[in-house]
């Protein structure tokens, strides 16, 4: 069976290597002038064919390389988890200052906070050559709470009281949110910026 | 609500039991120390009513031996004894009220509503200002999002709300928030003021904090 990707997987490599490139090229910068890592760790993958034809189905969209490629946006993603709120921002200006890279979609879901409590800043970028990729940029609390959140989405057989499981998950999100923000003010107030 | 009434009198504890019972409180009657505090080990109360002198254990000893507990229930003494010595004792011992006897009913019941007063109307409030609101209940500041405050910012945001668009010293926050603790200083005031008006961007509102570092500090929200 032919890939979902058709023949293009070579250059869907070749974005995600560019983007983790970029971003360790910053991370570099940063670390030799400010001694600190922003990032945390950066994880990358190619979405896999079960994944991408799932997802391709679940829209109503024909399982071909077209659907994969133009109509969905993530076959190549980023996960980029950094360890103060700010960093998130400033990668996201980062990454809006290349070229060849334009920023087709922002969805900021910690100024806009999801009903469920969740908190990430998404990103769908369009290289020159026409690929997509999207990346997730968040803080380290972030994603220790969707790392949880998503267990209880894809586990079948969760016992206990669902709805308090979702008040609750709800409340440590709002917990850890302003956990950040003190964090960030701490470093601000450490950078003698406040 | 529930009320212990600790009074050796056998027919006067059972006259105000009944009156209070027939305003609805749930009452529990003892009728020395002793059993005062065998009722305070086993359950709540939302007011504890001591006489002071009571066979077995006496008023004093029982409300120290409460407050020993650490149990912050009000508490008020009921005495024949009136001397202005027995009074101060009393209320030093940790004691909200003292009643003397022989006392007038609606007297004591007055009494009881304006302790037990604090305890529900005030704390399961919530505060407004602008489209910003706190909740006492659970600590969480609202606007667009929600994010929970630890119990010092809390304490401080309520402070501010209390006092919208009002000017307050970094002394007197100092001395209703942190009641002058040793610790605390100027940079303390100014750090959680720090944390409330990022937090504040972060839920979403254009309600801010003016104010520097040391000086006075007023909730206002932007026009």
């Amino acid at each position: 069976m032919e890939s979902i990707y058709g023949e293009h997987l070579p250059e869907l490599l070749e974005l995600q290597e560019s983007l983790m490139g970029r971003i360790g090229l910053l991370r570099r910068k940063i670390i030799a002038k400010d001694g600190v890592d922003p990032v945390e760790h950066c994880l990358t993958r190619i979405k896999t064919e079960e994944s991408m034809r799932a997802k391709c189905r679940s829209r109503g969209l024909p399982e071909t390389a077209d659907s994969a490629l133009y109509k969905i946006y993530d076959a190549v993603g980023l996960r980029i988890v950094c360890t103060f709120l700010d960093d998130v921002y400033m990668i996201r200006d980062y990454l809006r200052g290349f070229d060849d890279l334009k920023i087709e979609n922002e969805k900021d879901y910690i100024r806009n906070v999801k009903p469920n409590g969740y908190r990430s800043l998404h990103l769908i970028l369009r290289a020159k050559n026409g690929f997509y990729a999207e990346i997730q940029l968040r803080t380290i609390s972030m994603d220790t709470w969707a790392a949880l959140e998503h267990q209880l989405k894809y586990k079948r057989d969760v016992s206990g009281n669902e709805e308090l499981i979702v008040s609750e998950l709800k409340r440590c999100a709002d917990e850890l949110a302003s956990t950040d923000v003190s964090m960030q003010t701490i470093r601000n107030l450490i950078r003698g910026e406040i | 609500m529930k009320l212990l009434l600790a009074e050796d009198t056998i027919d006067l504890n059972r006259a105000v039991s009944t009156v209070l019972r027939h305003e609805n409180y749930i009452v529990d009657s003892a009728y020395d120390g002793e059993e005062a505090l065998e009722f305070i080990k086993k359950d709540s109360y939302d007011c504890i009513i001591l006489d002071i002198m009571m066979p077995k254990r006496d008023g004093l000893e029982v409300l120290r031996e409460i407050r020993d507990r650490h149990i912050l229930t009000p508490v008020m003494l009921l005495t024949a004894k009136t001397e202005v010595d027995d009074k101060v004792n009393g209320l030093d011992a940790g004691a909200d009220d003292y009643l003397a006897k022989p006392f007038a009913i609606k007297e004591l019941l007055a009494r009881i509503r304006s302790l037990t007063r604090r305890g529900s109307d005030y704390s399961g409030r919530e505060l407004l200002f602008a489209n910003v609101s706190l909740s006492a209940e659970n600590f969480a500041m609202t606007a667009e999002n929600s994010v929970r405050l630890s119990i010092k910012e809390f304490e401080l945001m309520q402070l501010l709300m209390m006092n919208a668009d009002r000017e307050l010293s970094t002394g007197y926050i100092l001395e209703h928030v942190w009641k002058n603790e040793e610790n605390a200083q100027d940079d303390t005031v100014w750090l959680y003021i720090s944390y409330l008006k990022a937090k504040l961007r972060a839920v979403g509102t254009n309600v801010s904090i003016d104010g520097s570092r040391g000086g006075n500090f007023r909730l206002t929200a932007a026009k």
